[in-house]
């Protein structure tokens, strides 16, 4: 009964039309134009097959981004979903006030990445709020502030991503506890279970899934860390990353196009590589437990 | 005693709450207070705290020009791919929804697909394509590539199976034609869909910064979040005009999220649940 093709064709069209030219196209010419010395100021190209892997394997501009970037991915993941999972169970259950905190911590996940990066740059600054916070508890904040040191910049950068992103993530917790039925935790109250035994027997195994994607969903995010580089350090101190190093080979001064699109199908390989891992890891426990 | 035991209990949630409500909140209050103190002092703990307040760091940026631009760009091209993506959208989503074929089953694996696939893997072919065709430091380029995309076809075409056919049943038997049907029956049942939808595409595009950065570079062209990460590169930094300019990029998606939280918020977790 349906009419299926013209009619249906008609309406895919604007998607189709749009998701060939502006996806598929330029991610399989990345591909091509990654095997090839592409330079946009120079005339003609070769193709010159795995050099650009090889050659960014020994890059330690490379390297060092890409080291960064596993810095920025494995240091604020576990601590972005830890904090969220607890910002969850804190506004979960119903009491005075809980839709004003729960609306102010997702704040943050709505603001501009540039502006965020603003106001934190001008909160690290010599002198500026958290110097002085780390002078009241006795730290010696860096001399020049903390974006203008190769040992602390990565990771302020860090911390205000983690800042940034847990309002995010504790939504998507609130909405996995809330499908969690209630009759479990009545069950485990009749039987005596205390608080912190339901939250290990019941709440946390359920929760898995949903810890599953709030992981997979942040992991892909953060390998592609770029505008708060962009705006805060542009890759000095040490806090260049995969996406900043394509970026600046390929779009500035040399204009390596060729270069920085096998940089780019790397960072990739190594996303996908990263994201099988995690779910087969949780997949595993998850059907052992 | 077990009335204590949970006072005590609940005293230590709020302790917590008001904690993380503290550290939540003072990075945007402390860019709202920059952005009305007077200009030309530091930033330092005592000017903040004892400047007087202003508007003349908004009525500065809004003067010199610097600030007008930007925002109508943001404005025109966020209002330009939002219309866009509740038209498309909304088709695409009813073609998969409803005109079950094979290619479009095939199609709508690609919508997963897609979405699975970094973005930025595009960023120098896209750059090196709009160069080619003409389209870079266009509004071209900040408006073609993103009017249609498959996080707004995911949640619509979910929101139209939802709706029983019966009604473009009727409507048929009626001798409504299919264009008539899909935007005059089936369109305005969908309305609290496509509201969540255009309010998510203009704030996602009104914040986005990588892609209107590298496909312009005309001034006359630049987006807020542009003109912002470079306006801070031509001096000394300006805090209060930078501060300012923040503000007025923020205000709006917080004025909107604060009026819809309810709707947007069960948008926004709809899809990360039914995985």
């Amino acid at each position: 009964m349906r009419r299926s093709g013209l009619g249906g064709l008609a309406l895919t069209s604007p998607w189709v039309a749009t998701f060939a030219l502006f996806w598929v196209f330029p991610v399989l010419y990345s591909l091509y134009i990654g095997c090839t010395d592409y330079r946009l100021l120079v005339q003609g190209y070769e193709w010159v097959g795995l050099d650009n892997y090889r050659q960014l394997l020994n890059d330690p501009d490379f390297t060092g981004a890409l080291k960064n970037t596993f810095i920025f991915v494995l240091g604020t993941i576990p601590i972005t979903t830890v904090v969220a999972l607890v910002m969850a169970l804190l506004v979960n259950r119903r009491f005075k006030g809980r839709t004003i905190f729960r609306s102010a911590f997702f704040i943050p996940s709505i603001t501009s990445m540039v502006v965020v990066a603003l106001i934190f740059t001008s909160l690290y600054e010599r002198g500026g709020y958290i110097a002085l916070l780390a002078e009241l508890v006795g730290l010696t904040p860096p001399q020049h502030g903390f974006l203008f040191d190769s040992s602390t910049a990565l990771y302020s950068i860090m911390a205000m991503d983690i800042w940034m992103s847990v309002g995010y993530y504790m939504l998507i917790f609130v909405a996995g506890l809330k499908a969690i039925p209630d009759e479990l935790y009545e069950a485990a109250e009749i039987s005596g279970a205390s608080t912190v035994r339901q939250f290990f027997s019941i709440t946390l195994p359920l929760l898995r899934p949903v810890a599953l994607f709030v992981i997979v969903i942040n992991s892909i995010k953060s390998f592609q860390v770029f505008v708060e580089i962009f705006v805060m350090t542009k890759g000095s101190f040490d806090t260049s990353t995969a996406v900043y190093f394509v970026y600046e080979e390929g779009l500035t001064t040399a204009f390596r196009i060729g270069y920085a699109s096998a940089a780019a199908y790397l960072l990739f390989a190594t996303i996908a590589l990263f994201s099988v891992c995690q779910f087969l890891l949780m997949r595993r426990r998850m059907t052992t437990w | 005693m077990v009335g204590s035991k949970r006072a005590v209990g609940e005293s230590i949630r709020y302790l917590l709450l008001i904690m993380v409500l503290v550290v939540m909140i003072f990075p945007l209050l402390w860019m709202f207070r920059v952005a009305f103190m007077e200009s030309g002092s530091s930033i330092s703990w005592h000017a903040v705290v004892g400047s007087g307040w202003t508007l003349g760091n908004f009525m500065d940026l809004f003067a010199s020009g610097g600030l007008g631009r930007p925002l109508f760009n943001s404005v025109l091209v966020g209002s330009v791919v939002t219309v866009g993506n509740i038209l498309f959208c909304f088709m695409v989503a009813y073609a998969l929804a409803r005109y079950r074929s094979m290619t479009n089953r095939l199609l709508f694996s690609t919508v997963i697909l897609v979405l699975m696939i970094p973005a930025h893997i595009v960023i120098v072919p896209l750059y090196l394509i709009c160069l080619r065709a003409g389209l870079y430091d266009t509004y071209w380029a900040l408006i073609l590539p993103w009017l249609v995309n498959p996080i707004g076809i995911f949640l619509v075409k979910q929101y139209i199976e939802s709706i029983p056919e019966s009604m473009e049943e009727a409507a048929r038997v009626d001798g409504a034609g299919e264009f008539r049907i899909l935007f005059q029956v089936v369109m305005p049942l969908c309305k609290p869909a496509l509201a969540v939808l255009a309010i998510q595409v203009f704030f996602t595009n009104w914040n986005s910064f990588l892609f209107p950065f590298i496909l312009t570079s005309h001034d006359s062209l630049r987006t807020l979040p542009v003109a912002l990460a470079l306006y801070q590169g031509h001096q000394a930094i300006d805090w209060q005009h930078l501060m300012a300019g923040s503000a007025v990029a923020v205000l709006p998606v917080l004025v909107v999220f604060l009026l819809m939280q309810r709707q947007l918020v069960s948008g926004i977790t709809a899809g990360a649940i039914k995985q």
